[in-house]
């Protein structure tokens, strides 16, 4: 008889265990999950910034709304420690490859000299050297504003398009600013570019590079016909000269210099950009953290339940050791120590668990939650601090349910 | 038989009242004197709620007196710290209890080692005096037993055997035998005199069994909380 008590009580004593770990688990699965998948986008979005050639951006309030960009360009070159000064305009086209119908395309007009040198190490791989698109400097075509220069009409298109729609180096490619194909012009494929990761799915997967003048003639954007602007870009990337890129003071001079020339456009350094990520990402940490708090002090509550449950079950034995002698402290130690390795156990089932979900969802998810859950980043130290802080904080459960068994009137419990 | 050896164990107006001053007010003691040689056999007798288990608990300090003064070797113990008391129980007492109280999960040599582990001995010590008290008691054999593998007779000398591992100067054993059949009762309470004279303990036994009260060599009585006869044999 005793032995089936006993055996039960083990039994339930066990599956108490099972529950408060599991729900130890759940609860540190939630901010695992969290954690590395947000720092990841943050992280990458970071090393983008981080990587880029270029130092600064000069943008206008409103899309397309850099006006007189090739002369812009050209008074910013002229400033001290400038590289290069790269306008780029990004407009939405219709490509008809093939003699198909019309696919959207994400096109970007850029000068072909000033576009190279912004490009960082990660992203100058992807794209032929020199650019094959002609004029390098864009200003046959542009003539001095008139447009009136003959059009070089080379394109180099995005390896995903050309994988896609089976568009060829030399293939010619309608494109037109409009779905009408009446109103297309034939360009020739001179190159093809690789698209680098986006965190965030595989927007402008289908892209094109054409001349700046090319693509605001094409669109409108040359004469004001559809902006408010002539000559229009929607930024200028300025990349400092070599020997300045590690010079913050250097950098912020230029950018006053740029902020002087143009004081109704915005004009940012990307470490500022990176500052103002890492600040967003922090306070996105906060709150992955306020979040799953919620379930972490749930997880703590049960854990300090089944603990005090344990205590009531076990307060005979507990009863039988304190007759004994064994020292009060010492039973505390017991009841706390048995929480600590209980949530260090959920704590590390949470981890695994996070980490299980995490590659589910980069192996099995779709677009852009598939493409954030493949950028997730398990940083160590932070899992061992989430586990540490869940240990510390089970300390308070142990403490609650120690309490508990240094109350037990020990002639009551041996009765 | 008595010891020149100390301690001697003194009640001098101990009284126990649970629940003061309120409504179910229960006055377990009333002003107890008692003075016990070492090395004395006693047996304490009396009907069900007279207050037997209670003045056990307080001359074992599992429990504090609401009055009244408890010593050992004339030291006043009943009015000390919690830890204090545990670090004299575990250092001079040796509780036996009616239903053996053995921790279900430990064997019955992990059960005797218990007290050992509170003073903090090694584990190889441990174990060799462990399984020496166990033989002792007639268990030589049954160490890795668990206790629902082991018959009454055998879990209360498991029990025997682990309160004599702190070597303790004092025995109180509350209805030791009240579980056990009669072949089992003698072959408890032989072992205990045998103990009692080798280590020349104080043994202080609770019983409501005449035949087992019979062994002891000075008998009290207690009724409603009072000590109302204290006879010792020649």
């Amino acid at each position: 008889m005793i032995g089936g008590r006993g055996n039960r009580r083990l039994r339930h004593a066990r599956l108490q265990a099972i529950l408060a770990v599991a729900a130890i688990a759940t609860a540190v699965a939630l901010p695992v999950v969290l954690l590395s998948v947000g720092g990841g986008v943050s992280s990458h979005e970071l090393a983008d910034l981080q990587n880029a050639g270029y130092q600064l951006v000069v943008s206008a309030a409103g899309l397309h709304g850099i006006s007189n960009a090739h002369a812009l360009s050209q008074r910013i070159l002229g400033l001290a420690s400038v590289a290069a000064a790269s306008p780029v305009l990004s407009v939405a086209i219709d490509a008809f490859p093939n003699g198909s119908g019309p696919t959207p395309v994400l096109a970007e007009g850029i000068i072909p000299g000033e576009f190279g040198p912004t490009l960082g190490p990660a992203e100058s791989g992807l794209f032929p050297s020199p650019l094959p698109l002609g004029d390098p400097t864009d200003r046959i075509h542009f003539d001095n504003g008139s447009y009136a220069g003959p059009a070089t009409y080379q394109v180099l298109v995005s390896s995903p398009f050309a994988q896609a729609l089976h568009v060829t180096t030399g293939d010619r490619l309608l494109l037109g600013a409009t779905a009408n194909a009446s109103g297309a012009v034939a360009y020739r494929v001179t190159g093809i570019f690789g698209v680098p990761p986006t965190a965030l799915g595989p927007t402008g997967a289908f892209a094109a590079l054409l001349p700046l003048s090319d693509l605001q003639v094409m669109t409108g954007y040359a004469d004001g016909s559809s902006a408010p602007v002539t000559d229009a870009a929607d930024t200028m990337e300025v990349a400092v000269v070599a020997s300045a890129t590690t010079q913050p003071g250097v950098i912020d001079s230029v950018r006053a210099q740029i902020q002087a020339l143009v004081p109704f456009y915005g004009v940012s350094a990307l470490s500022q950009e990176a500052e103002q990520l890492e600040s967003a990402s922090a306070v996105l940490t906060g709150f992955y953290l306020a979040l799953s708090s919620v379930g972490l002090t749930v997880g703590l509550v049960f854990l300090a339940l089944v603990l005090v449950r344990r205590v009531e079950t076990e307060r005979r034995s507990i009863g039988i050791r304190r007759a004994i002698g064994q020292p009060g402290r010492s039973i505390a130690a017991g009841v706390i120590g048995e929480g600590a390795v209980l949530a260090a156990s959920g704590a590390a089932a949470g981890v695994l668990v996070g980490y299980v979900i995490v590659e589910a969802i980069a192996t099995w998810a779709t677009s852009t939650v598939q493409e954030a859950a493949r950028l997730a980043l398990f940083v160590p130290l932070t899992l061992i601090e989430l586990t540490a802080g869940v240990i510390g904080l089970s300390l308070l459960a142990g403490g609650w349910a120690s309490r508990a068994a240094l109350r037990i009137d020990l002639a009551e419990a041996l009765r | 038989m008595t010891s020149s050896r100390a301690p001697g164990l003194e009640l001098v107006g101990v009284e126990r009242t649970y629940a003061p001053g309120e409504a179910d007010e229960v006055r377990a003691l009333r002003g107890v004197d008692l003075a016990v040689a070492p090395g004395e056999f006693v047996s304490l007798e009396g009907p069900s709620g007279c207050g037997k288990t209670t003045l056990l608990n307080l001359i074992g300090l599992l429990d504090a007196p609401t009055a009244g003064e408890v010593r050992w070797e004339g030291r006043s113990v009943g009015g000390r710290t919690d830890r204090e008391r545990s670090r004299l129980r575990l250092e001079g007492v040796g509780f036996i209890f009616q239903r053996f109280y053995l921790l279900p999960s430990l064997t019955a040599r992990e059960n005797v080692e218990l007290p050992m582990r509170a003073l903090g001995l090694g584990r190889a010590l441990r174990q060799a005096r462990a399984s020496e008290l166990l033989s002792e008691v007639g268990l030589s054999g049954r160490e890795r037993s668990y206790p629902h593998q082991l018959s009454g007779g055998e879990e209360q000398r498991v029990a025997v055997a682990r309160a004599l591992a702190n070597q303790p100067r004092l025995l109180l054993a509350d209805e030791p035998t009240g579980e056990l059949d009669r072949v089992n009762t003698e072959g408890i309470l032989n072992l205990l005199e045998h103990v009692r004279r080798e280590r020349d303990a104080t043994l202080l036994l609770v019983t409501h069994n005449p035949s087992v009260a019979r062994r002891a060599r000075r008998h009290l009585t207690l009724e409603d909380g009072r000590i109302t006869s204290d006879v010792r044999e020649a």
